[in-house]
């Protein structure tokens, strides 16, 4: 038995983030870049390490690759431990029974013996698919002081967009009293942020009778807080009113990074308390040559501008020819815009180039995307909304 | 895979008087250049890039922001079991006075760990000078030779200095025949860049013998009599790339400026060679609405909303709209303030220099603002 920990972290990661089109198709949704220097899972990760949780369990399925490089030892999130850490747990063979994860439930049920090892109190599960910055362990505090089985963080949404959250009914004590998946008419606007903070011994009788019963879900939303609601368990939901943004679909993807650009940002990247860890990539300063112009935009090292950028976020090691223009765009790790081409809301991916005079996007309408890795050939044209694929 | 038999020695105890202000507070080795880097980084860099696994750094004074640099070596992958990074500072014996006049009674003091170390060869710098080296050539050349010690020199003009360095003839062998130390004007092209190749049983009795005799001094003192009087081989490398060495504020100044050249910076930031140096994971560097920026290179964290031109931006540096900065050195997290204007300026970490300042230095002198000082 190792030492004990109070509180360790089960992350899912195993996310296809079918919505986000080609920019998915070669890595999980919790490996896609965002902000210019971070992948969306640094910030659970981050969150972690801010909060005090050195023991994070990264559940993957979908394309786990990227992530698990990316992931690594965890030193970019001191996780690196030598009691604790992060930890990758992708789906294994047990004996005769090895099988994919099912559902979120099912997820943690097959990890209940990684869990067990660190004998904990209580375990947060957390998704890997948002923007934030959280302090789990005030969320931690709160759970213990109001003796709950499960707390589960809440955010107040327009109540115009209730139907596309699972909606939190709660009292005068903020203990949950009725949950809506989706409701049409809704009754709060208080969503569901998918961050769980549950009281371990609780968490694993759930998970045991939801592996038990025929025919579920094996999803938390859907089974494990319905069952515990119906049992009269004790839930209380967490308030929380920072930034928070599910960038699961392209365009909700373009909004978070353009939100960035806004002064002040409506997320304080800049916040030495609260710093955002990630992978760097040891590149030199970036460059913006005379006659460049770069104005209202995020720029990270590495990046090389001769041409004209505005309103963009430009991420390590991207280069902008001379006659080249990127307007309302986010443009990934290493891309190259070649002389002349012209880039407007879009979305351009890892390693992409974008020939010389091409042009991607149009001021109105749908982000265009151009995959990881393509070639916009030498005047080709990618119309709004286009997906271009290899 | 080569390298892994030679020991990396650092010795980060010259003069750093031509410095002025910048070295009251550090070793020339932790200088913060080129907007993210340290000195020591491009020379650490170079070793474990070359396939060096175990590197010591002699340490004299100043060292504290030094070894903070440094930390753990995890940076640059010098964190393992067996070698790594060894930070060695100065310590009092009965011998050992704890302050080294010249790199000879550096190394001397760390006899004991050079003997330790598994490597057979050593690989002897001093902390000065700026590169992104692959030392496998060397290493090739040096074994091939079968000199006793290899001698990387370069002729780069720009590395002489009047009075001042080392400067050898070679022949046509590419043995050193001849060497001079602080002509008042050289007499040969080939400036020693003063990073040494040999046998470490050939350096623990070198350093021996002239400890005995009293010198103080490894180059100055014992190569220049090894060949005149010992009939010891030194094979000169010519060292062809882009080098710079950081020995007074005029070449810290044009070092930094240099960089701003994409042709300089691709030589000395190449992909399959990184400089690593300690992160601070800052966010993106933000371009405001009134920023113009040109000809400058800008590191992560810094937020502009002012007319840069021909600078060096460090990370978290904040330069206000209607300020107007050009050919500056401007270091982490200083704050230039609305209608500044700056010309020819190094500012040291953390300065402030507040709303309306006006600070003009000439080109050949520029002025030195201390760390932490509000103007």
């Amino acid at each position: 038995m190792l030492r004990k920990k109070e509180c360790i972290a089960m992350l899912l990661a195993g996310g296809q983030g079918s919505r986000l089109g080609i920019l998915t198709a070669n890595m999980a949704k919790p490996a896609i870049p965002y902000g210019g220097k971070y992948r969306i899972i640094d910030f659970p990760l981050s969150n972690c390490a801010n909060s005090g949780i050195d023991v994070v369990g990264v559940l993957t399925q979908y394309q786990p690759l990227e992530l698990n490089a990316y992931i690594g030892s965890g030193s970019p999130w001191d996780l690196d431990l030598a009691h604790g850490g992060v930890y990758v747990l992708p789906p294994y063979v047990k004996g005769k029974q090895g099988e994919w994860y099912s559902g979120t439930a099912n997820a943690i049920y097959q990890n209940i013996a990684f869990i067990e090892q660190f004998n904990p109190e209580y375990v947060a599960i957390l998704s890997g698919d948002h923007i934030y910055k959280m302090d789990y362990n005030a969320m931690l505090r709160y759970h213990i002081d109001i003796g709950a089985d499960v707390t589960i963080a809440v955010r107040e949404v327009p109540w115009e967009e209730t139907s596309r959250f699972g909606i939190m009914n709660t009292d005068e004590n903020n203990a949950i009293i009725e949950f809506e998946e989706k409701p049409a008419k809704a009754k709060s606007n208080k969503a569901s942020m998918g961050v769980y903070m549950f009281t371990w011994d609780k968490l694993r009788k759930y998970l045991q009778e939801d592996a038990e019963t025929h025919g579920s879900s094996n999803d938390f939303g859907k089974n494990i807080i319905p069952n515990m609601l119906a049992d009269k368990q004790k839930l209380y939901a967490f308030d929380f009113e920072g930034y928070w943004k599910d960038v699961g679909t392209i365009e909700s993807l373009w909004e978070a990074n353009m939100d960035l650009l806004h002064m002040p940002m409506p997320i304080d990247l800049y916040d030495k308390k609260w710093r955002i860890y990630g992978r760097n990539p040891g590149v030199a300063p970036h460059y913006i040559a005379a006659g460049a112009v770069a104005k209202s935009c995020l720029i990270t090292e590495g990046c090389e501008v001769y041409g004209r950028v505005e309103h963009s976020v430009l991420f390590a090691g991207v280069q902008v020819l001379e006659g080249a223009s990127v307007i309302d765009s986010v443009v990934m790790p290493r891309a190259l815009i070649e002389r002349g081409a012209t880039v407007v809301r879009a979305i351009i991916a890892e390693d992409a180039v974008i020939g010389t005079g091409a042009k991607v996007g149009e001021a109105t309408g749908s982000i265009a995307v151009v995959g990881q890795g393509v070639r916009v050939m030498a005047g080709d044209v990618v119309k709004a909304g286009e997906q271009r694929a290899q | 895979m080569a390298m892994k038999n030679v020991l990396g020695m650092i010795y980060t105890g010259e003069k750093d008087s031509f410095l002025r202000e910048l070295t009251l507070l550090r070793a020339i080795a932790a200088m913060p250049v080129a907007g993210r880097y340290r000195v020591i980084d491009f020379l650490v860099s170079s070793m474990v890039n070359s396939g060096i696994k175990n590197v010591g750094v002699i340490m004299q004074k100043n060292y504290h922001s030094l070894m903070d640099h440094l930390g753990s070596g995890k940076e640059w992958d010098l964190h393992g079991k067996n070698d790594g990074l060894y930070i060695l500072p100065p310590f009092l014996t009965r011998e050992n006075v704890g302050v080294y006049s010249g790199s000879l009674d550096a190394i001397h003091s760390n006899f004991g760990y050079l003997r330790r170390s598994r490597q057979e060869y050593v690989l002897l710098c001093n902390s000065l000078i700026v590169f992104n080296a692959d030392f496998n050539d060397m290493y090739d050349v040096y074994r091939r030779s079968g000199a006793d010690v290899t001698i990387m020199y370069t002729k780069n003009p720009g590395m002489r200095r009047p009075e001042y360095g080392i400067y050898f003839d070679v022949n046509a062998e590419g043995l050193i025949t001849d060497v001079e130390i602080d002509p008042t004007r050289p007499r040969y092209e080939n400036t020693c860049m003063e990073v040494f190749l040999l046998r470490k049983d050939l350096l623990i009795d070198l350093v021996d013998r002239g400890s005995a005799h009293g010198y103080h001094d490894l180059t100055r003192d014992v190569f220049q009599r090894m060949i005149r009087d010992a009939g010891m081989h030194m094979a000169g490398y010519e060292y062809k790339d882009v080098c710079y060495r950081m020995d007074s504020v005029q070449s810290y100044f044009k070092f930094n400026m240099d960089v701003i050249n994409p042709v300089i910076r691709h030589a000395l930031f190449r992909e399959d060679q990184p400089v690593y140096t300690k992160v601070r994971d800052e966010m993106s560097a933000h371009h405001l609405e009134n920023a113009r920026v040109s000809e400058s290179i800008v590191a992560d964290g810094c937020i502009i909303d002012g007319e840069v031109d021909h600078c060096v931006l460090f990370r978290g540096v904040n330069i206000a709209r209607g300020a107007r900065v050009k050919n500056c050195i401007i270091m982490q997290d200083s704050r230039i303030e609305e209608d500044v204007v700056l010309e020819n300026c190094i500012l040291d970490k953390q300065a402030i220099i507040k709303k309306g300042g006006k600070l003009i230095g000439p080109q050949s002198y520029p002025i030195v603002i201390s760390k932490n000082m509000t103007i």
